[in-house]
């Protein structure tokens, strides 16, 4: 029985590791047979923010599955997607850098300065290094429950800078955003109203 | 100032969808009856409905003035030219006009001329590219996404089309407007702006040589998903502001309001320039990626063309008129 219990939290590991891993093969792939499209470097950072944020919202999504299932795989499984999603938006982040900027930091400073949308996604990329630094093992016990707990609530207003970024750099469909927007609002709703309930 | 509010139509107007349906069957019958005639010459029928695509098909043939309004730069590739562009009727993705604009019918097509003109009423496309002197022009082309492009466009000055119908002393602004289907444009079945796409231009700024009428690219037809049969190409202005599948051309006093300026007015003004210094919450227009190349390139006032057009603006504070 136990050991059954052990194999559904390897798999959803795994399952895991492919939501890390899945995107990256697509790109590759996508570069190999070079179906990126007329703009390929618009196509790397649209794609990685997008990826990125997707699997920052799974994350903070596994806590409130957990609390409704049960299942303690969410629990365990959880900084390991939440590694995930801030590799992606390091890499959202350095193929901006990079392939639409061409490591040109006058320029880089410039676009900042002019556009709002990118100092909040820069920010959202800020809070989560605390947040990756203090992902190991050990790292609630050395820092303290507490502190832990409290640092990584963090995760919440990084997303909510996400989503706010996704938002305000968008022209005039509001679909894709509206959506992380919802998705965020219940994920934010779910953790305030359990946070009230545990607390009497 | 009134604000323009393009006019409604009262619904008795409307043509009902049986009508209009069946006025489809009767064109698709007439267009097989026009392939029988081909095949077999003893029923001469003549193919009404491919009737522009053969005034266009004959004048493509011979060969064409060339005009390169780009000043030597490297064509940008027809399959990136057709394969990457803002034609929200289809979709709001690059690709999406690529994927769905074969779904645009675009023969028989009319072309209506209103408003302040001497000759007004609603004409075959034929009727109007008969009359036309083509000419192949190439052109830079900016979009307010900070991409750009270079484009061997073939069609006609707009201007020459203005004069033809008789601009009255009130030709104060032309109008644009686009098709509206939503039946076969997808895009148009969700309000991400107010259908039919609406543009317009200033009457100096349309009767400029530089403003043309295109109705091709690189030597063929205009492919649909840039705008088939007939577009605006005003290579100074952002590329929204070169409407594309147009049906309406109407001439009016009053300053009208664009589709992107009233969606947001704070980003999209009227007149659109390509302006490197006037800044843009969305995109910095400083530089550009040219669809092809590496890097950045710095964007040019008026998009390079400011020897030509500069005077146009030349009393106005272009950071307030944006």
């Amino acid at each position: 029985m136990a050991s059954g219990k052990n194999q559904n939290v390897l798999l959803f590991r795994l399952v895991v590791l492919g939501c890390g891993l899945g995107p990256a093969i697509i790109l590759l792939v996508k570069w190999l047979f070079g179906d990126m499209g007329a703009n390929p470097p618009e196509y790397v950072v649209h794609f990685t923010g997008l990826t990125g944020l997707t699997l920052l919202l799974a994350t903070i999504a596994f806590s409130p599955a957990f609390r409704l299932s049960r299942w303690v795989g969410f629990m365990i499984a959880r900084r390991q997607m939440g590694l995930w999603a801030f590799f992606w938006l390091v890499m959202h982040m350095l193929s901006w850098m990079g392939l639409d900027q061409y490591w040109d930091w006058p320029w880089i400073y410039q676009e900042m300065l002019e556009l709002e949308y990118v100092r909040y996604g820069a920010g959202a990329l800020l809070l989560l290094i605390p947040l990756a630094l203090t992902s190991f093992s050990r790292a609630p016990a050395v820092l303290g429950w507490s502190a832990w707990h409290w640092l990584h609530r963090l995760v919440y207003v990084s997303a909510a800078l996400g989503v706010t970024h996704f938002w305000i750099l968008t022209r005039a469909d509001y679909l894709l955003p509206g959506t992380f927007a919802l998705v965020f609002a219940g994920l934010a709703s779910f953790r305030i109203l359990d946070g009230m309930i545990h607390r009497q | 100032m009134p604000r323009y509010r393009y006019p409604t139509i009262p619904e008795s107007e409307v043509t009902p969808k049986a009508l209009f349906e069946s006025r489809r069957k009767f064109l698709r019958g007439s267009l097989s009856l026009g392939a029988a005639a081909t095949l077999a010459p003893g029923l001469l029928l003549p193919s009404k409905g491919f009737a522009w695509q053969e005034v266009l098909e004959n004048r493509l043939d011979g060969k064409l003035p060339s005009h390169d309004w780009a000043g030597d730069e490297e064509l940008t590739s027809v399959s990136d030219i057709t394969s990457y562009n803002n034609f929200y009727e289809f979709g709001t993705g690059k690709r999406d006009p690529e994927l769905y604009a074969h779904r645009l019918e675009t023969d028989p097509w009319s072309l209506s001329l209103e408003g302040e003109l001497e000759k007004t009423g609603i004409y075959k496309l034929e009727d109007i590219l008969k009359k036309q002197k083509f000419e192949e022009r190439i052109y830079r082309l900016r979009c307010v996404e900070a991409w750009s492009m270079v484009i061997p466009w073939v069609g006609f000055p707009l201007v020459d089309l203005l004069k033809q119908h008789g601009l009255t002393s009130r030709s104060k602004y032309v109008v644009f407007e686009a098709v509206y289907d939503p039946e076969r444009l997808r895009g148009q079945r969700r309000s991400i702006i107010e259908w039919p796409y609406r543009e317009a231009l200033r009457i100096d700024e349309a009767m400029h040589p530089l403003a043309f009428l295109a109705v091709g690219l690189y030597g063929e037809p205009m492919p649909n998903q840039n705008g088939a049969p007939i577009r605006l190409v005003v290579p100074w202005k952002y590329g929204f502001k070169s409407i594309k599948s147009v049906v309406s051309i109407k001439v009016v006093e009053d300053k009208p309001v664009t589709s992107w300026e009233e969606r947001n007015p704070e980003e999209y003004g009227f007149y659109a320039n390509v302006n490197p210094n006037v800044e843009h919450p969305r995109w910095s227009q400083a530089r550009e990626r040219r669809i092809g190349e590496r890097g950045r390139r710095e964007t040019l006032m008026f998009n390079g063309y400011a020897d030509e057009v500069a005077s146009l603006y030349s009393d106005m504070d272009l950071r307030r008129f944006y």
